[in-house]
């Protein structure tokens, strides 16, 4: 189905947003984090949160297109 | 209702006759509430901990293990010789047939957690605390829980390729509030608390024991059908 | 509504979730104020609850509809049961790796035995239970009827959980939650939260309607294999 892959495509720029965005946050942020809690090391855990939940949100995305798209194959047949 | 009861007592007789006349489930069970008490024994560094701290969790934790060998067997007999088909055919309602499954899994249990209390009074010297009536109460509780849904999935695990293997993966995020009152009443009545601040844990035990029973009834006739 | 239309419905509120799940991020990192005993890793806290949330909608939902299966024996009910419970377990795995993630920095320890954490470990476990047990009967209408006992146990254990978590947690108190849900969340923060709540049912909703639209398509399939078969 074409309008799968445009989600799919779609979805694949939106990671690729989301990673610039953090990477651009984490300069933005750094100053100001610095004199927290934790300090300059506490930062990986929020990407790598932020990340998982991409990583998990985006994977069932791929996994139910995945097989929409193989069933709807096998109807068109 | 007396026919519902004579039912169900039917049920709890001839398990409990055959049990009596194999002794399968009761020497397992028993050798291995023994072989526990030992091994927890000696997996326990003395120097570093009193046992009379660990006792209660450990007589629990034994009690569910046990338990669990006991109750993944339940529907073994029956499901081996196609006796399920016989029993589920017979006139006695499906409830009824699910509760004289668990009250004779109860009774199985409950005399083991017994033999696991004693065994670990002598293993590592405890006394029986403020009010033995109660550690006992605790146990049947207790036991009476496990039995309700131990018996319910018991029905479902012999129904999957996986058997008995999946018994615990379905059990025991469910047992986490009798293990957490039971264990807690235990302890503190071993400890000689007064039984006054055990109750609330009997009481939840208690409700916790009924909604899984009355759960186990109403759902097995999901479990067993064609 | 028919399949097709619930597909159509399903891809809206998936792609809109997912804009809304940018929109959340961009708010989350350069929007709301940095709190200010936690710092950054603060952040965190707007995923990780509205995941939570989101799994706890779902399994009421499957054992809602398995219920409700057992009872009316209408396959879509079914459908419904066991979309549900894969949403939940999705978003039951973020809840559950963001909790310690957040949990290092906020209370010292990756674990904790806070009931909420608690509570997703354990139905994390009964989701898991839910989908052996569906997949390994060799009659596919036993595994249904099997997990949907799986999902209605698990419901109506679950406020004992609850109370007996809660209760042991009173007993044996860990280190202080510093919880930004304090007397008064500043209002930024609370607006990211609620966005981010939204956001991920709407993404949870357009998602699982996509998997129900995928159960009925199969079941579709399945039915003109009979007839071409007949």
């Amino acid at each position: 189905m074409p309008r799968l892959d445009q989600i799919l495509r779609g979805v694949l720029s939106l990671i690729l947003l989301s990673i610039s965005f953090s990477a651009l946050a984490a300069q933005a942020t750094g100053s100001g984090g610095a004199a927290g809690v934790g300090g300059l090391r506490a930062y990986w855990h929020v990407f790598i949160a932020y990340a998982v939940v991409l990583v998990l949100v985006l994977g069932w995305v791929i996994s139910i297109g995945r097989r929409l798209k193989d069933v709807e194959q096998r109807l068109g047949e | 209702m007396s026919l519902y009861l004579r039912q169900i007592g039917v049920i709890v007789w001839k398990d409990l006759l055959l049990e009596l006349r194999t002794r399968e489930r009761v020497a397992a069970m028993g050798a291995f509430a023994v072989l526990a008490g030992v091994l927890f024994n000696f997996s326990t560094d003395r120097s570093l901990v009193r046992p009379q701290d660990m006792a209660a969790g450990l007589i629990w934790m034994t009690i569910v293990f046990d338990g669990l060998l006991g109750v993944g067997r339940t529907f073994h007999l029956e499901a081996e010789d196609g006796a399920l088909q016989g029993l589920l055919m017979s006139p006695a309602p499906k409830d009824a047939i699910f509760l004289g499954k668990a009250l004779s899994n109860f009774v199985l249990l409950y005399a083991v957690a017994l033999l696991v209390l004693a065994v670990f009074m002598l293993f590592f010297g405890l006394g029986i605390g403020s009010s033995p009536a109660a550690v006992l109460l605790s146990l049947g509780l207790g036991a009476l829980g496990f039995v309700a849904l131990g018996t319910l999935f018991a029905a479902v695990s012999s129904g999957t390729r996986m058997g008995e293997t999946v018994l615990p993966i379905l059990v025991f995020p469910l047992l986490v509030p009798m293990v957490i009152y039971g264990a807690g009443a235990t302890g503190r009545l071993l400890a000689g608390r007064p039984v006054a601040e055990v109750a609330g844990n009997l009481r939840m035990l208690g409700a916790f024991a009924l909604v899984a029973l009355a759960a186990g009834a109403a759902l097995f006739r999901f479990v067993v059908e064609d | 509504m028919s399949i097709i239309g619930i597909r159509r419905a399903g891809i809206f509120l998936a792609a809109l979730g997912l804009l809304g799940l940018g929109v959340v991020y961009w708010m989350s990192f350069f929007w709301v104020s940095t709190e200010a005993s936690q710092g950054i890793v603060q952040r965190i806290f707007y995923v990780h609850p509205p995941a939570a949330w989101t799994s706890f909608l779902a399994f009421g939902i499957a054992a809602l509809t398995s219920g409700m299966y057992l009872w009316l024996r209408d396959e879509r009910l079914d459908w419904a049961a066991s979309s549900a419970a894969e949403g939940g377990m999705v978003f039951a795995t973020i809840m559950l790796i963001t909790g310690p993630l957040w949990g290092k920095i906020a209370w010292g320890t990756y674990w904790t035995w806070e009931p909420r954490l608690t509570l997703t470990l354990l139905l994390w476990f009964v989701f898991v239970g839910y989908f052996m047990v569906r997949r390994s009967t060799d009659n596919p209408e036993q595994g249904k009827r099997f997990s949907a006992v799986v999902a209605i146990v698990g419901a109506l254990l679950i406020p004992f959980i609850h109370l007996s978590v809660v209760w042991f947690r009173s007993l044996h108190p860990e280190p202080v939650v510093i919880t930004p849900e304090g007397p008064s969340l500043p209002g930024d923060m609370l607006t990211t939260l609620l966005v981010s709540v939204g956001v991920f049912t709407v993404l949870f909703l357009g998602l699982f309607m996509l998997r129900y639209a995928l159960e009925g398509i199969r079941h579709e399939l399945q039915v003109r294999a009979r007839r071409a078969a007949a």
